[in-house]
C-alpha cells in the first residue's frame, strides 16, 4: 500500500498539472463557447469571426490598461485590466453592431440559409483579424500586472513538506470566479428576465415568438451585446492568464466550436460543459502519468515508459477527435442541442 | 557544355568591368524578403530594421561605389507559403531588378526561393535565419549563403556544454518546425554519443496560448532539467513561463532562438542559472550592434537581428569589392569580403571598410556574429555560452 | 448582359491584367502569377463541385491539397533502402495489423446482431490491435527516423515521375475524403464546415508529426521536376542559339561585342526562367482544361441536374427517392480528388513539400473566396475566381505598400504613425480579401459569373 504522503503527492501532482490548468482553460473555452452557442441559438449561424472578436475585445482592454497604467491607476493585487473591461466591452459591442448593421442584417432580412451567414462571417473574420493587427500589430503584448500568484509551488512545498507543489495563479482564480459570476448572471437573465425569456422563446420557435409580439430587432441587438461582452471577457481572461497575441485567438476558434457542439449547440449549459470536457480531456489524455504512478505503485513496479495516452504533438487534435466521436454517436451533443 | 555559361559570364564580367570604370552615383536596389505576415511576423520587423540599418550606413557613408545609395525593396515571404514567397521573390528579381537579396527567413520558403528564383536567375541570396542542415546540400551554384550557422553544429556544442556541466539526463522541447526539429535531432544524437540521455523529446506548436499540457508531460519524464529549442517571443517563452508557474523546472537550457534579454524581462519569475548558446563571440561587435539597433528604435537583441545586419553588410561590401552592383560580381566577391585576409570589420565600421575596398585593400568582415563562410557559403559558427546572472545573459565561454 | 459576353469580357480583363504585369513589371513575374492562377483555378473548381453543385461547405480544403502534396513526395522521391531495412518490416506488420483489425470488425458487424456483446467484442479487438500496433509501430518508427535524420529519416518514395503523382494525389485525397464523408456528411451544412475544419487540422497534424512518412516538419525539398532546369538550359547550345535568334534585332543594336555578350547572357538567364515557367503553364493548362471539360459535362448532365435539385431542396429530392447522402458523398469525394490533384501540382511547382505551410487562412478560406467571388455553381466562374483572387492576393502586397506610402507621404520621416502604418501595410491584404468577399456576397451574391439557370 502506498503511504499517505505518496497519495497526497500524486494528487497534488495531478492537481498542479492537470486539474488547475484545465479548470482555467476550460473556463475560458466555456465563455467563448457560450458566445458561439447564443449566436447560434438565436441568429442561427456558426460565427467564424468569434475568435477574432475575442482578440478585438482583448486588444481594446490592453490599450486601455496601458493608458490606466500610465496614469498610475492600479487595483493593487488585482490586474488593472479588470478596470478596462467595461470600455473594451463597449468598443467590441460597437464593432459587432456595426458589422451587424452593414453586413449580417441584409442576409437576415433576405432569409438566407445559415451556411450563407457562416460564409459571411468568414469575411468578417478576415476583416477583424486585419483590424486588430493593424492597430496593435501582430506581437505578443503584456498587460497583466498585480500579484501573479496566490500560492507558489515552492512555498507550497515548504509549507506542506510534500515533494510536489501546487501553484495557484491569481489569473486562474480570477478566470474561474469571473466565469461563475458571468454564467450565473447570464442564466438569471435568460430564465428570469422578460427579455431573456423572449430570447429563449425566439430561439425555440421564431415564428411563434414573433406572433406573440416579440420584437426581433431588439432580440438581435441584445444577443449581439451579450455575445460581444462574452467574447471580450473570454478574450481578456485568456490574455491575462496566458498572453495577448492576435494569432492565438484565431486558433482558439476551433476548440471553442468543438466545445459548443460537444455540449449541444444552442444550449448554454452545454457550452459550459463542453468547454470543461474539451479542456480536461486535452490535458488528461496528453499528460504523462509516469511520475503519478511512481508515487502510487509499489516499489519495483513503476512503469518505464511515460504512460502517455497521446503525445502532446496531437494535443489540439484531441478536441476534434472528441468532436468527431460526439457527432457520430450523439450528433445533438451531450445536452440535447436544438438543430441539426 | 556546362562551361558555356561560365564563358559567357566571364565575358560579361569583363564588359561590366570596362563599363564600370566611369559609373556615376546610382541608386542600387536590393531586396529584403522576410515573413512580414505569418507565424514569425513578430520577429521580422526587427530583422528587416537591422538589415536596413546596414544598408543605410553604407549609403550615408557616401563611399559606396562613388556615392551610390541603396534603395531597399521589401517583400513578404510569409514564412510558410512557398508559392506566395516565390511570387514575391520573382517580383523582386525580375520586376524590381534587385542586385541581391537579404533573406529569406524560414528554411522551407528559403529553399523554395533559392531553388526556384534566386539560383536560376543568378541572384545572390543571403539568409540570416534559415538554419536547417538540409540547406547545406541544395544545388545553389554558389548563389546561396547564410549568416546563421547550421543547426547541426549548435546541437553538438550544446551537448558538449551539458556534459561539461555534468548534466546527464534532460527533457527536450522544440518548436514544431524544421529549425526546432532539426536542432532537437542533432542535439539528441550528439548528446547520446556523449553518454547523455534525452528522457523525452516533445514538440510544441508556436502561437498557442496554453502550454501547461506540454510542461506536464515534460516534467513527468522525471528529467531534472529542460532544454527549450524555440523562439523567444513564441511558444518557447510560453513553455518557460508555464514551467516556472507550475514549479516543474527552475532552470533552462536554451538555443539561439531563445536568447535575448527580453526573455528575462518578459518572463515572470527567476531565471538565474538558465544558460544557452548563441552564434558569435565575445567581440565588441555584437554589443555595438545592440547599441546601434536600440538607438534606431528596434529591439537590440531580437533573434537573428545580428545575422540580418551581417547579411546586409556582406552584400554591400561585395558590391564595393567588385566595384559593381552587378549580380555576378556580387556573387564573385562575397567570399572575399567575408573571410581572411584583410582588416577585421565590425558593425558600425562599414564606412571604413568601404574606403579600404575602394583603395583596393582587403577586408575580413567579422560583424556581430563573427562571420566566416566555408566553401558552401555557410558560417561554421563559433558559439558563445551564455548564462543568466541578475536578469541578463552573460557570456561564460566561447566554443 | 448575356452570360457568354460577360465571361468573355471577364477573361479578357484577366488576360489584360496579366499582360500589364508582363509589360509593366516583368514576364517572369507574370508567368509565375499565371502558374499559380492555374493551380488556384483547379482548386477553385474542386470546391465549386462541392459548394456550387451540391451546397456542401467543406472547410477542410487544406487537408486535401496537403494529401496531394504528400503523394508528390511518395511518388517521386527515391526510396531510402537503409530506412526500409531498418524499419520496413515493422511498418509492414503494422499495416497488416490495421488491415486485419478492420477486416475483423467488418466481419463481426456482418455476422453478429447489434447489441452489447458486439460492442464489447469490437472494443476488445480494437484494444488488442492497438496494443499489438504499439509493439511493432513504435520501434519501427524509431528505427526509420534514426537513419541519417538531417537528410533522410524517412522511408522515401517510389522514385517515379512526379507527373504520375498528380493522379495518385487525386486518389489519395479521394480515399481520405470517402472516410471523412462517411463520418461527417449528413450533418447540417455549417456543422459539416466545422467538422471538416477540425478533421483537416488532424490530417495536417499527422503529416507534420509522422516523420517516417515524409520527414514531417523537416520538409522534403528538391523534388524532381517534370520540366527542364534553368541551369541546364543556360548551358545548352541550342537554347543559347534560340535566344540569340529570337532577340537578334535587339542584339544587333549593340555594337560593342562585350556589351553584346553581356546582354545575351542576361537574356539567356531570363529566357531560361521563362521557358521553365511556360512549360509548367502548358502542363497546368492541360490539366485545367481536362478537369473543366469533365466538370462542364457533369454539370449539364442529368446527374448535374439531380445534384442541383438536391442542393436547392433537399427534402423534396429525398421525397422523390433520391439518395441524398449517397449523392453528397459522391460529390464530396469527386471535389476532394480535384483538390488533391491541385495540391500535387502545387508541390511539384514549389519543388518541395512543407507540411507547416498548410494554414487554413491560405489553403481553405482563400480558396473559398475564389469560388464565391468567381461565381459558385458556374465552372467558368470558379476558374475566373481562382485567377482573379490569386492575382489580387499577390499584387495586393506591393499595392498596399504603395498605398501606405502615398498616405504617409506628407508625414515626416520617422513619424511614429507613419512608421506604424508602413509596418502594418502587409495586413491590408487580409482586410482587402475580407472586404472583397463581403462586397461580392452583398452586391453580386452569385459571384462575377453567376450560375446559369435554364428555365424550361
Amino acid at each position: 500500500m502506498p503511504e499517505t504522503t505518496d497519495i497526497l503527492n500524486a494528487l497534488v501532482l495531478f492537481g498542479n498539472f492537470v486539474f488547475m490548468p484545465a479548470l482555467s482553460y476550460g473556463s475560458q473555452l466555456a465563455l467563448g463557447a457560450l458566445g458561439v452557442t447564443l449566436l447560434f441559438g438565436i441568429l442561427r449561424f456558426a460565427n467564424f469571426a468569434h475568435g477574432d472578436t475575442m482578440a478585438f475585445g482583448a486588444m481594446v482592454a490592453v490599450l486601455v490598461t496601458w493608458w490606466l497604467q500610465s496614469l498610475g491607476v492600479s487595483l493593487g493585487p488585482l490586474p488593472t485590466a479588470l478596470l478596462a473591461l467595461p470600455v473594451a466591452i463597449l468598443a467590441t459591442s460597437l464593432l459587432v453592431l456595426l458589422f451587424d448593421k452593414y453586413v449580417y442584417r441584409y442576409y437576415r432580412k433576405q432569409k438566407s440559409p445559415p451556411v450563407m451567414l457562416a460564409i459571411v462571417s468568414v469575411g468578417v473574420m478576415f476583416m477583424t483579424n486585419a483590424i486588430v493587427r493593424f492597430i496593435i500589430g501582430p506581437d505578443d503584448q503584456r498587460f497583466s500586472d498585480g500579484q501573479k500568484f496566490l500560492v507558489r509551488a515552492r512555498d507550497f512545498k515548504e509549507a506542506t513538506g510534500l515533494n510536489e507543489g501546487i501553484a495557484i495563479k491569481t489569473s486562474s482564480v480570477i478566470t474561474i470566479v469571473v466565469t461563475v459570476v458571468v454564467v450565473v448572471a447570464l442564466f438569471w437573465f435568460l430564465n428570469r428576465s422578460k427579455t431573456g425569456k423572449a430570447m429563449r422563446a425566439f430561439s425555440d420557435n421564431e415564428d411563434l415568438a414573433l406572433l406573440s409580439g416579440v420584437n426581433p430587432d431588439r432580440i438581435v441587438l441584445i444577443t449581439w451585446l451579450i455575445t460581444a461582452a462574452l467574447a471580450t471577457i473570454a478574450g481578456v481572461l485568456y490574455g491575462l492568464d496566458k498572453s495577448f497575441k492576435p494569432f492565438t485567438y484565431f486558433q482558439m476558434l476551433l476548440p471553442i466550436f468543438a466545445a459548443a457542439i460537444v455540449g449541444g449547440i444552442g444550449q448554454p449549459v452545454g457550452a459550459i460543459l463542453g468547454g470543461y470536457i474539451i479542456a480536461f480531456s486535452e490535458l488528461a489524455v496528453t499528460y504523462a502519468y509516469k511520475k503519478f504512478f511512481r508515487y502510487l505503485l509499489p516499489e519495483g513496479s513503476e512503469p518505464d515508459s511515460l504512460v502517455q495516452l497521446l503525445s502532446t504533438d496531437y494535443k489540439f487534435a484531441v478536441s476534434f477527435i472528441i468532436l468527431v466521436v460526439v457527432l457520430l454517436v450523439r450528433p445533438t451533443g451531450i445536452v440535447k442541442g436544438k438543430v441539426i | 557544355m556546362k562551361l558555356k555559361l561560365t564563358a559567357l559570364a566571364s565575358a560579361a564580367l569583363l564588359a561590366s568591368a570596362i563599363g564600370s570604370t566611369a559609373h556615376a552615383a546610382d541608386e542600387i536596389k536590393v531586396g529584403i524578403i522576410l515573413g512580414f505576415t505569418g507565424p514569425i511576423e513578430s520577429l521580422t520587423p526587427d530583422m528587416a530594421a537591422a538589415a536596413e540599418l546596414a544598408f543605410k550606413e553604407a549609403s550615408d557613408s557616401g563611399k559606396l561605389l562613388d556615392g551610390s545609395t541603396i534603395a531597399v525593396e521589401r517583400a513578404d515571404s510569409t514564412c510558410v507559403d512557398a508559392a506566395a514567397a516565390t511570387a514575391a521573390g520573382e517580383r523582386l528579381i525580375s520586376s524590381e531588378n534587385v542586385a541581391a537579396i537579404m533573406g529569406a527567413d524560414c528554411s522551407g520558403v528559403t529553399t523554395a526561393l533559392a531553388n526556384n528564383v534566386a539560383v536560376p536567375n543568378g541572384v545572390v541570396m543571403i539568409s540570416p535565419s534559415a538554419t536547417s542542415p538540409a540547406l547545406t546540400t541544395i544545388e545553389d551554384n554558389g548563389f546561396f549563403f547564410r549568416t546563421a550557422p547550421s543547426d547541426a553544429r549548435q546541437g553538438q556544442v550544446l551537448a558538449d556544454i551539458l556534459i561539461a556541466r555534468d548534466i546527464k539526463e534532460i527533457a527536450v522541447t522544440y518548436t514544431n518546425n524544421d529549425y526546432g526539429k532539426g536542432l532537437a535531432d542533432s542535439f539528441g544524437e550528439a548528446f547520446a554519443a556523449l553518454g547523455g540521455e534525452v528522457a523525452i523529446s516533445a514538440a510544441h506548436e508556436d502561437g498557442k496560448g496554453d502550454y501547461s499540457a506540454e510542461v506536464g508531460a515534460l516534467s513527468a519524464s522525471g528529467a531534472p532539467e529542460l532544454a527549450v529549442f524555440g523562439y523567444i517571443d513564441q511558444g518557447g517563452r510560453g513553455i518557460i513561463q508555464a514551467a516556472l508557474d507550475s514549479g516543474a523546472f527552475e532552470r533552462f537550457i536554451v538555443a539561439d532562438g531563445m536568447i535575448g534579454d527580453s526573455l528575462a524581462e518578459n518572463v515572470d519569475g527567476d531565471l538565474t542559472g538558465t544558460f544557452g548558446t548563441l552564434p558569435g563571440n565575445e567581440s565588441d561587435g555584437a554589443a555595438k550592434l545592440t547599441e546601434m539597433l536600440t538607438e534606431a528604435g528596434a529591439k537590440g537583441d531580437g533573434p537573428f537581428t545580428a545575422e540580418s545586419y551581417d547579411a546586409a553588410a556582406l552584400i554591400v561590401l561585395a558590391m564595393q569589392k567588385g566595384g559593381s552592383a552587378d549580380r555576378e560580381s556580387i556573387q564573385a566577391n562575397i567570399m572575399a569580403v567575408a573571410n581572411e585576409p584583410g582588416e577585421k570589420i565590425f558593425p558600425g565600421e562599414l564606412a571604413k571598410a568601404l574606403e579600404i575596398l575602394a583603395e583596393g585593400g582587403d577586408v575580413d568582415y567579422e560583424g556581430a556574429t563573427t562571420v566566416k563562410l566555408d566553401d558552401v557559403g555557410e558560417t561554421a559558427g563559433t558559439y558563445k555560452e551564455l548564462e543568466i546572472v541578475d536578469g541578463k545573459f552573460d557570456t561564460v565561454k566561447i566554443h | 448582359m448575356n452570360h457568354g459576353l460577360r465571361a468573355t469580357l471577364a477573361f479578357t480583363f484577366m488576360a489584360a491584367m496579366l499582360l500589364a504585369v508582363g509589360f509593366g513589371q516583368s514576364w517572369n513575374l507574370a508567368l509565375a502569377i499565371l502558374n499559380l492562377c492555374l493551380i488556384s483555378a483547379v482548386m477553385s473548381l474542386g470546391v465549386n463541385i462541392q459548394w456550387g453543385y451540391a451546397g456542401l461547405f467543406n472547410a477542410g480544403v487544406m487537408a486535401f491539397t496537403a494529401l496531394g502534396g504528400l503523394a508528390a513526395v511518395l511518388i517521386s522521391v527515391a526510396p531510402v533502402p537503409e530506412a526500409w531495412a531498418a524499419g520496413g518490416l515493422n511498418m509492414g506488420l503494422a499495416v497488416l495489423i490495421i488491415a486485419a483489425t478492420v477486416a475483423l470488425i467488418y466481419v463481426l458487424r456482418k455476422s453478429l446482431p447489434g447489441g452489447a456483446l458486439r460492442k464489447l467484442i469490437t472494443a476488445i479487438i480494437v484494444i488488442a490491435s492497438l496494443y499489438l500496433l504499439r509493439k511493432f509501430y513504435s520501434p519501427g518508427v524509431e528505427a526509420i527516423e534514426a537513419v541519417n535524420p538531417a537528410k533522410t529519416g524517412y522511408l522515401g518514395g517510389l522514385g517515379m515521375p512526379i507527373v504520375l503523382a498528380w493522379l495518385i494525389g487525386g486518389l489519395f485525397a479521394a480515399a481520405v475524403a470517402w472516410i471523412i464523408g462517411k463520418v461527417s456528411l449528413g450533418l447540417r451544412a455549417d456543422y459539416l464546415a466545422i467538422a471538416t475544419l477540425g478533421i483537416s487540422e488532424i490530417v495536417i497534424a499527422i503529416i507534420k508529426n509522422e516523420d517516417w512518412l515524409a520527414r514531417g516538419v523537416k520538409n522534403v525539398s528538391g523534388l524532381k521536376r517534370p520540366v527542364p532546369y534553368e541551369y541546364n538550359l543556360q548551358n545548352s547550345q541550342w537554347f543559347i542559339d534560340l535566344v540569340e535568334k529570337i532577340s537578334a534585332s535587339k542584339l544587333a543594336a549593340l555594337t560593342d561585342p562585350a556589351a553584346k555578350q553581356a546582354a545575351l547572357q542576361q537574356l539567356v538567364i531570363e529566357s531560361s526562367s521563362i521557358f521553365v515557367k511556360l512549360s509548367y503553364s502548358v502542363l497546368f493548362t492541360v490539366v485545367l482544361l481536362i478537369i473543366l471539360w469533365f466538370c462542364t459535362r457533369a454539370l449539364n448532365s442529368p446527374w448535374g441536374r439531380m445534384m442541383r435539385a438536391i442542393r436547392d431542396n433537399e427534402e423534396a429530392a429525398n421525397a422523390m427517392g433520391k439518395d441524398v447522402t449517397g449523392r453528397h458523398l459522391q460529390v464530396f469525394v469527386l471535389g476532394c480528388a480535384v483538390l488533391g490533384i491541385a495540391g500535387a501540382m502545387l508541390t511539384t511547382l514549389d519543388g518541395q513539400f512543407t507540411p507547416a505551410s498548410y494554414q487554413p487562412l491560405r489553403y481553405t478560406f482563400l480558396i473559398w473566396v475564389m469560388v464565391i467571388v468567381g461565381g459558385s455553381g458556374n465552372n467558368l466562374g470558379a476558374v475566373l475566381g481562382g485567377f482573379l483572387i490569386w492575382f489580387t492576393w499577390i499584387e495586393a502586397e506591393p499595392a498596399s505598400l504603395f498605398l501606405m506610402e502615398l498616405i504617409t507621404a506628407p508625414m515626416a520621416e520617422g513619424n511614429a504613425i507613419r512608421e506604424h502604418l508602413l509596418e502594418s501595410a502587409p495586413h491590408l491584404r487580409l482586410f482587402l480579401m475580407g472586404l472583397v468577399l463581403l462586397l461580392v456576397l452583398r452586391f453580386s451574391p452569385g459571384g462575377l459569373l453567376p450560375e446559369r439557370v435554364r428555365h424550361v
